[in-house]
């Protein structure tokens, strides 16, 4: 017994002691950014560019010694917040970096259904928040603290359609895309408009869906065949390329096969081999063709951590250094989390022909920005070379 | 009489027992006065302490998030939760344990609903105080009350039925599509559903009825599910409510006007504290009531053995019917409430993934009674919250917790156990 | 009709894979009485390990300096990959499913859930986050035949997947062993006092189960050449599906209704506009089993099993 009451009493007067110690000490003033993103979950890899690209970045700052804004120099700090890819852990994660953390700006989420909800919040305890890839209208529309760092599916679709015509001269397209993920839909709908404004009503003769995860296309192929198209669009991300390209030509359809931005990864390539070769995509971002700042960027990243970035790392590379630079032409922080939010916010919507990896950008007034758009051909070398460019 | 205490008191089993006996005759009153103290004292104090204790805020979960992220202030937010929690909860129900009593007992008299609802005040305002200090915490807490009442809804079916029900994330996206619809018809302008039909400041109040709506709208769609079991059950059962979900969430993905795949958002932010604390308290209440009336215990006796019930006259076709579309009510509810609080539903948010958390936490927690589903709620949603950092080993130790859970009360935690209002609001002294 | 005769074929092939999956649910379901929830992620274990294997088998060809033929390898990388798994079946059953022989069966189903997710999760831990391509072990080649396109590829897959699934039924119905297990499925508390130890039989399900599966995962890689760790959910809950739609413990029924959930889905969107295929698709499952509630094979007593 009287071990343990020694023992308690002693307990507890280091831990007084402790605290009386503790009294003196002030609190650091540290620049403070979110990363949400969705590490575990549905797209784990897009979860780890963005985490990788953000740590790359944080890399580069602690280099520095820190931010300087205004003539004194913030350590900063990540608070990565993991959403799991579902919807309310993404706005958990962003309240708590939001009350808890202090954070002073966010990078993330990623996919829109996580940065829809994720947004809302961000702009009622107004936080600036940049989501790299969120593509949907709605996570900036009418939330003067939410921006984005990619297009907006109303660009890219005419961007393709007009290429087409002008490159083959085709009449008949057919559209094979994900109606569950945000991304293909919106663009596929997009296409579909521009196309049809161009070559009349009825010249999209197959437009064709399938849902997230699903790995046979037969019946869809084999309908787009059918209708006589001459060649298909399809906006899905690299591992759906692989198969469907694969499947399109053991079908018989040797017809062009066009792709979007979210072809961009090494990865298509790695996956698909030779039966990709020669098509073409439209994308922000060409990695084989890269040069400069972009170039840098990718070799650093290989470097580190074994592959080729995705479209996501860089993307959100991008979005870190548009928060670093909104939060440095501050000009001097006031220790007010309410007031700094505000002026990162001012600044960013301010922000003309940002230098980025992915393109140079400036922001309208819903928060999107504004970009051009290179075409890409995959040579038969399984390189991607610049082809065009088209801005709108 | 010294000697034996000083002989109990010498080994931690002992003190233990000691603690629990100098507590045991406290009621529930006073253990609320005392967090209702404690919670007043984090409410004026807690900022000051945790800048003593090197914290940089409040531990907003009892120090839970900061067990795996900054491990080194750990002891410090346990000394916080013991000088902020425990040391005055323990004070105030021990001092006041015996003006409690006779509060009590005097109630005792009274109808129970008097006491219930003396109770469930003090219970809202330690909830109110303690989440006024951390928006995080208030948000956590209002997504752990709506996986409450998801749980205990999905027991009605998987418990106290006995069926393997795999449909209810598709009852809970009902609810929170037709209740999303109609707020946004009636009281919000915007791009879906062009301008509002009603001033906005009247939906707060009208915000029940169109729960309540959403519930019945989830109800109805449990026929799908309820009518083909009247002749079939089981495993059968289990791939029909599979197909349910599948048609769900494909149905809705097909429908553009509320947005398909894409979802649909601007939700106004309705789900308040109170909101979800009426909606959880009701649910529970609501449901141990019906799970202790004699349809409830026609459930039971379908689950045990569906013929020998028909034979002692059991409707079975109506209780089953009733159970399905009673189940799926609160999940439509609880989901009209998650997208009030989420503000953006998309169909593919309600799939396999969110099933298997709600088995998770239902079969975690105890089957067939309603403490264990709030215990499986609570626990899950914490366990997983603190986790978090783990990133993708998360979902390795989560999972190897249930396992084991599993394998040691294969019926959950706390299954079969009545919840007795009366015995738990009773005086102990 | 040839556009018809195509769609049949790529159905055949979609659900070869339903049909081999579900038997492996159908074979634990007739014995035990239990959902193996951790199929699905075990199909997918199945796919890796004969990734693993196809990789390795490449690789000291390679360093050797013979050139193998493509389809010694592929029976190599099956043979190896189902043993592999099977090993990995007969584990989850000891840790997973022994333990929780006498609770209730939806307990078991979550253990089987849960160690699903471990498997996922174990393998975006080991292998990252990339997708992996399965190695090309036979090279493609495209015939046609009056305008319908077909591989040698789908020939080898939907012949393998029915070979596979024949020498099943002969197993179960000539063998000793097939012979106890079909004992087993009538009354499993029964029979072991017979002298038939389930603790025997049990592995032996799950093994079969499972190297089954690991034969579905790498035809799988070959068919759709791209892996992901998560590629076994919606596979595997479609197949309990049609291990059910089949009727219980029905081994004929679930080849059939796995050829079957196969069919439907492929000429659903054939006909309908294909955002509305999976709608479309499990109501008529719905309504199958709302007319036929046990199934095709099925039978209304939970005792009478048949293998």
């Amino acid at each position: 017994m009287r071990k343990w009451k020694t023992a308690l009493v002693l307990a507890l007067t280091v831990m007084i002691a402790f605290v009386f110690i503790a009294c003196g000490k002030k609190r650091q003033a540290v620049i403070k950014i979110g990363v949400n993103a969705p590490i575990t979950g549905d797209i784990p890899k897009v979860g780890e560019g963005t985490k990788y690209a953000a740590q790359m970045w944080l890399e580069d700052v602690q280099k520095a010694g820190g931010l300087k804004v205004g003539d004194q120099i913030y350590p900063v700090e990540l608070a990565i917040e993991d959403n799991e890819s579902k919807p309310d852990s993404a706005v958990k994660g962003n309240t708590k970096m939001i009350s808890e953390d202090g954070v002073l700006v966010i990078v993330g989420p990623q996919a829109s259904k996580q940065a829809i909800p994720a947004g809302g919040v961000a702009n009622d305890y107004q936080t600036p928040m940049i989501s790299p890839w969120s593509t949907n209208p709605d996570t900036t529309l009418n939330r003067p603290f939410v921006f984005r760092g990619c297009f907006l599916d109303p660009f890219q679709g005419p961007v393709v359609a007009k290429f087409v015509k002008e490159e083959f001269d085709f009449t008949k397209a057919a559209v094979l895309y994900d109606v569950a993920s945000d991304y293909p839909k919106g663009l596929a709908e997009f296409f579909k408009k521009s196309w049809e404004e161009i070559n009349g009503p009825g010249s999209v003769t197959a437009y064709e869906s399938f849902t997230t995860k699903d790995t046979d296309f037969s019946s869809q192929l084999t309908k787009i065949k059918d209708s006589g198209a001459e060649f298909l669009f399809t906006p899905q991300y690299y591992n759906e390329v692989a198969l469907i390209v694969k499947q399109a030509h053991e079908l018989g359809f040797n017809n062009p096969i066009v792709g979007s931005d979210s072809w961009g990864s090494a990865e298509t390539v790695n996956l698909c081999g030779a039966d990709c070769h020669g098509l073409f995509f439209s994308t922000h971002y060409a990695a084989a063709g890269a040069q400069g700042a972009t170039k840098e960027f990718i070799d650093r990243y290989q470097q580190k951590y074994g592959y080729v970035p995705d479209d996501v790392a860089a993307l959100t590379w991008d979005a870190m250094r548009l928060a670093q630079q909104a939060i440095e032409s501050t000009g001097g922080l006031s220790g007010d989390i309410k007031k700094d939010r505000q002026a990162v916010r001012d600044q960013l919507a301010q922000i003309k022909d940002f230098q980025g990896i992915t393109g140079n950008m400036t922001f309208t007034e819903e928060g999107d920005p504004i970009k051009c758009a290179v075409i890409v051909r995959i040579s038969e070398q399984g390189q991607f070379e610049f082809y065009k460019q088209v801005c709108p | 009489m010294e000697l034996l205490k000083a002989k109990t008191l010498s080994s931690p089993v002992a003190w233990r027992s000691g603690i629990r006996q100098a507590f045991a005759d406290v009621p529930a009153l006073a253990w609320l006065l005392g967090m209702l103290g404690a919670v007043l004292i984090e409410y004026l104090w807690g900022d000051t302490l945790a800048v003593m204790l090197y914290l940089p805020k409040v531990p907003p979960l009892f120090g839970a998030t900061l067990v795996l992220k900054k491990p080194l202030l750990f002891p410090w937010a346990l000394l916080y939760g013991l000088l902020i929690y425990v040391l005055p909860i323990g004070v105030i129900a021990r001092v006041s344990a015996a003006t409690a009593n006779r509060v009590a007992k005097a109630l005792e008299r009274l109808p129970v609903s008097v006491s219930a609802l003396l109770h469930l005040v003090l219970l809202y305002a330690v909830l109110s105080i303690w989440t006024e200090n951390s928006d995080y915490r208030l948000q956590v807490s209002k997504l752990i009350m709506i996986a409450v009442m998801l749980t205990l809804s999905i027991n009605v079916i998987n418990g106290y039925m006995g069926e393997f029900s795999c449909s209810h994330p598709g009852f809970m996206a009902l609810g929170a599509y037709v209740a999303s619809v109609l707020t946004l018809v009636l009281f919000k302008d915007n791009r879906l559903f062009g301008p509002a039909l009603l001033p906005e400041s009247l939906g707060p109040f009208l915000f029940p009825l169109v729960l309540f709506i959403g519930g019945m709208a989830a109800a109805f769609g449990a026929l799908i599910v309820a009518i083909p079991s009247f002749r079939t059950r089981g495993d059968y059962l289990a791939i029909i409510s599979l197909a349910f979900l599948f048609i769900v969430k494909s149905a809705i993905e097909n429908i553009e006007w509320v947005g398909g795949p894409r979802g649909l958002g601007g939700q106004p932010h309705w789900s308040t504290l109170p909101a979800v604390f009426a909606g959880m308290i009701l649910c529970i209440w609501i449901i141990n009531n019906f799970v202790r009336s004699t349809l409830g215990k026609a459930l039971n006796a379908v689950r045990d053995n569906e013929i020998a019930a028909d034979a002692m006259t059991v409707d079975t076709r109506r209780t089953k019917m009733v159970a399905f579309m009673f189940g799926a009510f609160w999940a439509g509810v609880a989901g009209g409430l998650y997208a009030h609080e989420v503000r953006h539903v998309t169909p593919g948010s309600f799939g396999i993934q969110m099933l298997a958390e709600i088995l998770a936490m239902v079969y975690f927690g105890g089957l067939n009674s309603v403490i264990g589903s709030i215990v499986g709620a609570v626990s899950i949603s914490m366990i997983s919250e603190i986790l978090k950092p783990l990133g993708l080993y998360k979902w390795i130790v989560v999972p190897l917790i249930l396992i084991l859970v599993m394998i040691f009360r294969p019926t959950g935690l706390f299954a079969f156990r009545d919840f007795n209002v009366r015995k738990i609001l009773r005086h102990k002294g | 009709m040839a556009f018809f005769l195509q769609n049949v074929i790529n159905a055949l092939q979609w659900g070869s894979f339903y049909a081999l999956i579900a038997l492996g649910y159908s074979m634990v379901y007739s014995i035990l009485m239990l959902f193996n929830f951790t199929h699905g992620d075990i199909f997918m274990t199945g796919a890796y390990i004969g990734l693993g294997v196809a990789t390795a088998l490449l690789a000291l060809s390679g360093v050797m300096g013979v050139v193998v033929p493509g389809w010694l390898l592929l029976i190599f990388t099956i043979v190896l990959a189902m043993m592999l798994t099977s090993l990995l079946g007969v584990l989850v059953e000891r840790v997973g499913y022994r333990p929780l022989r006498d609770a209730p069966r939806a307990s078991a189903a979550i253990t089987g859930l849960m160690i699903g997710i471990i498997l996922e999760y174990s393998n975006l831990a080991i292998l990252g986050t990339r997708r992996l391509n399965f190695p090309t072990l036979i090279e493609t080649t495209t015939y046609t035949v009056g305008g319908v396109f077909f591989t040698n590829k789908k020939i080898l897959i939907v012949g393998i997947a029915l070979l596979l699934m024949l020498a099943l039924h002969l197993f179960i119905q000539k063998s000793r062993w097939g012979m106890a297990m079909r004992a087993m499925s009538f009354d499993y508390q029964i029979v072991p006092l017979m002298g038939v130890s389930l603790n025997v039989i049990a592995p032996l399900t799950f093994a079969i189960g499972s190297s089954l599966a690991a034969a579905g995962g790498i035809l799988y890689g070959m068919a759709y050449p791209v892996l992901d760790p998560f590629m076994g959910i919606v596979l595997g809950w479609k197949s309990f599906v049609a291990a059910i739609l089949g009727g219980r413990g029905s081994i004929l029924g679930a080849a059939l209704a796995g050829f079957l959930l196969g069919f439907i889905e492929i000429f659903t969107p054939m006909i309908f506009p294909s955002t509305f295929r999976d709608l479309i698709a499990y109501s008529i499952i719905l309504l199958i089993l709302t007319f036929r509630p046990y199934g095709f094979f099925g039978q209304a007593h939970s005792t009478q099993l048949r293998l």
